[in-house]
């Protein structure tokens, strides 16, 4: 009876129908999935409508991806100006080449070109996208969708990897004040809600920064994320630090190494390999998160879908907007987890 | 004779040095916020100190737990939302516990279509925002649901529409509180026959009968307890009149939506940490269990869950405080916790930013120091004790 499984045939029919407990369960389940499915495909492919350009069009009773052509621009961008939205754009494409430079650049380059990019990339970003300069300035209150969702992300990341470097780096300090005030840190960041640091940072630093000074409010929530984010991207360091063995540290010290030169030299460059998928990981947090940045009226693309649905000629849109963010999201976030995965899996052969 | 600079070369000197310099940096960067802050206060004409705390607080709140009303003071606003965060916050706890297990184990059955489902599932789950979760529950689902004179019966005694689910309230609480106490002098019983039984083996290797005990104590006595109780009170059964239910108690649309938010959303986490502890029992384990003579029940009791269990509480505990954190995503619906009602509502009525916002991030410190310091506690009891 217990034929080996030699052909995939033979295979998936052990697998679904070995016994007849198996096989019943298969059945259970197979009607369960026909049961969301079925209706789930109807709604989304055989009764949706995909041509037209008002709410009118969508007759065929399933859902009116209409809705999400006319307002693709707005997912993207937000309220940016439709003329200037090559900008974020270019910015996006100078990224991702400064980005491939470094990483195909010689190794003696590497660090030098790779610091370049740190100190340019973000400048020319902020000023593609935000103007001045001989650019048409645009205010922060028109960025939205997409390209907000991944500007947040990553210049909070630029605030939170540094920091959160150097305070898994206090919290293994022999000096004890030091390690002190980095646990503190990382405990305070790690312990209240993201949603209430959010809070934190637009009620509180116009309040503590001299009269005068203004603080713009997309700038207030992407130093409230970074913090967080430092905090938990510090834990991430931390597990790197702790995999390296000991005697690294001790090596680089007995050459006559200096802390710092034993730490960026040896130490570093290491740790930051094995902490590299923790730390992707909690990117993915971060971008997850970055959609609280709705509860101070910022809207990312999660919160240029949720304001759509309040717009009287679109009625009912809800599910149309869900989906399709919802599927972005997904992409990046599932997209980005199998790439930390596969680094881990390459540094476990 | 040491020159004041050779003393520059001696390490401890110079660390000293590098800390003082963190601890003056850190104090001036101190001062000069609470100056900024103070100033600009005084220019806003908010007084500091936390005597607005007693003033009425006249705010509403649609789902209350401690009897507060409109005319109490904004301590009692504070309390409210404490409770509301907190009551949440369990209720997802043990609810996506239970989810996260089934689905967890369900990953790893034999069973190839089960365990790719619970597989989507968790990926899923994964990699989409926990706000997308509550919007989509609240504005997609709930608001989604049939109006009160269509709604959903759940058994004929609680009503779910989209004004929220309406459930029946107890009359009087005696013979609730009847049985919780005989439940708890269960809980107690079986918690001293299991020490007494332990005990008593390690003696004299006598086994004690633990597990029908423990049936006994904690599943058969306390489900006759609840059904006496729950058919000796008179229940306030909803009622459809007019246009809405009556009586019975209404748990408004917004908790039943972040409710839902959180547990499909943790649960997909605990899976993964269900899978993670169980797998991280090697195989040799049970095959030495096997060999001992162990049956596959004791196996399971005595081998495997208590190793998984090591591997699983840190995490765990981590994923529960996510929860409690997590909670505050209400604030995005309306829902009153602790953040959308003292950091929102009390903080614009009184203007109170610094009082405010430190007494609500303590709440959730102090919670979180707490369930770590109880976790650390536990977590060292059952750790591997290697010589």
């Amino acid at each position: 009876m217990s034929a080996p499984a030699t052909s995939s045939v033979s295979l998936w029919r052990e697998r679904l129908l070995g016994t007849p407990f198996t096989a019943f369960v298969t059945v259970v389940l197979a009607l369960a999935i026909a049961w969301v499915a079925v209706p789930l495909i109807r709604w989304a492919l055989i009764d949706a409508t995909f041509r037209g350009t008002t709410r009118a069009d969508c007759t065929a009773g399933g859902a009116c991806w209409v809705f999400i052509r006319a307002r693709f621009g707005q997912f993207m961008y937000g309220f940016y100006p439709a003329d200037q939205r090559w900008r974020p754009d270019l910015a996006g494409i100078a990224f991702v080449l400064g980005i491939a430079s470094v990483v195909l650049a010689p190794q003696r380059l590497k660090l030098s070109l790779g610091l370049a990019m740190l100190i340019i990339l973000p400048l020319l970003g902020i000023w593609l996208i935000g103007g001045g300069f001989g650019l048409r300035p645009v205010e922060t209150r028109d960025w939205g969708g997409l390209m907000l969702t991944l500007f947040i992300s990553i210049y909070a990341s630029l605030i939170a990897i540094p920091l959160g470097i150097l305070f898994a780096l206090g919290r293994q300090s022999e000096l004890r004040i030091v390690r002190l005030v980095s646990v503190i840190f990382i405990e305070f960041w790690r312990g209240v809600p993201i949603i209430a640091v959010i809070f934190l940072a637009s009620l509180l630093l116009p309040l503590i920064m001299p009269g005068g000074i203004d603080i713009d409010r997309l700038a207030r929530a992407v130093i409230g994320l970074g913090l967080v984010i430092a905090a938990y991207m510090a834990e991430a360091v931390r597990g790197g630090l702790q995999a390296l063995p000991k005697g690294q540290r001790e090596a680089a010290t007995a050459l006559g190494l200096t802390y710092w030169k034993a730490t960026g030299l040896i130490v570093l460059p290491q740790a930051l390999r094995i902490s590299l998928p923790a730390m992707t990981n909690e990117f993915i947090a971060l971008i997850k998160n970055t959609t609280l940045v709705l509860v101070v009226s910022i809207l990312d693309l999660l919160g240029i879908a949720q304001a759509s649905l309040a717009d009287p000629n679109w009625v009912g849109m809800n599910m149309e907007a869900y989906a399709f963010s919802g599927a972005i999201y997904w992409l990046i976030c599932f997209g980005l987890s199998r790439w930390s995965r596969s680094l881990e899996k390459r540094r476990r052969l | 004779m040491t020159s004041p600079l050779s003393l520059l070369n001696d390490k401890r000197v110079r660390d000293w040095i590098y800390q003082i310099a963190l601890v003056v940096f850190l104090v001036a960067l101190a001062v000069f916020f609470v100056r900024n802050a103070s100033e600009n206060m005084v220019k806003a004409g908010i007084a500091s100190g936390f005597g607005f705390l007693w003033r009425t607080s006249g705010i509403e709140v649609p789902f209350v737990l401690t009897g507060y009303t409109q005319a109490d003071n904004i301590l009692g606003l504070f309390w409210v939302g404490v409770a509301n965060t907190m009551l949440v916050s369990v209720i997802a706890v043990v609810l996506s516990t239970l989810l996260g297990f089934v689905i967890g184990v369900a990953r790893l059955s034999s069973h190839w279509l089960l365990s790719a489902i619970a597989g989507a599932y968790i990926e899923f789950v994964r990699n989409i925002p926990l706000l997308f979760f509550v919007l989509f529950w609240y504005f997609g689902v709930i608001a989604a649901l049939p109006q009160p004179r269509q709604s959903l019966s759940v058994f004929g005694v609680a009503f779910l529409n989209n004004r929220g689910l309406t459930i029946p309230l107890p009359d009087g609480l005696e013979s609730l509180r009847v049985a919780g106490l005989l439940i708890l002098a269960c809980l107690v019983g079986y918690i001293a026959f299991a020490l007494w039984g332990r005990r008593r083996q390690e003696r004299t290797g006598r086994h004690a009968p633990t597990l029908r005990v423990g049936l006994v104590l904690l599943v058969a006595v306390p489900l006759l307890a609840l059904t006496w109780a729950v058919l000796a009170t008179r229940w306030d059964v909803p009622a459809l009149r007019g246009f809405n239910y009556r009586g019975g108690f209404v748990v408004i649309p917004e908790f039943v939506a972040l409710l839902a938010a959180l547990v499909t959303y943790t649960a997909g986490f605990i899976a993964e940490i269900v899978r993670g502890g169980i797998q991280s029992v090697s195989h040799g384990q049970t095959e030495a269990g096997a060999a001992l003579g162990l049956r596959p029940g004791q196996i399971l009791r005595l081998v495997t869950i208590p190793q998984a269990l090591r591997v699983m509480i840190p995490p765990m505990t981590n994923q529960y405080l996510n929860v409690l954190k997590n909670s505050s995503f209400g604030a995005a619906i309306a829902y009153p916790d602790l953040v959308s009602l003292f950091m929102g509502s009390a903080l614009n009525n009184t203007g109170q930013a610094i009082e405010i916002i430190a007494m609500t991030l303590a709440v959730y410190l102090v919670i979180g120091l707490a369930v770590s310091a109880l976790m650390n506690w536990y977590n060292a009891r059952i750790a591997l004790v290697t010589r």
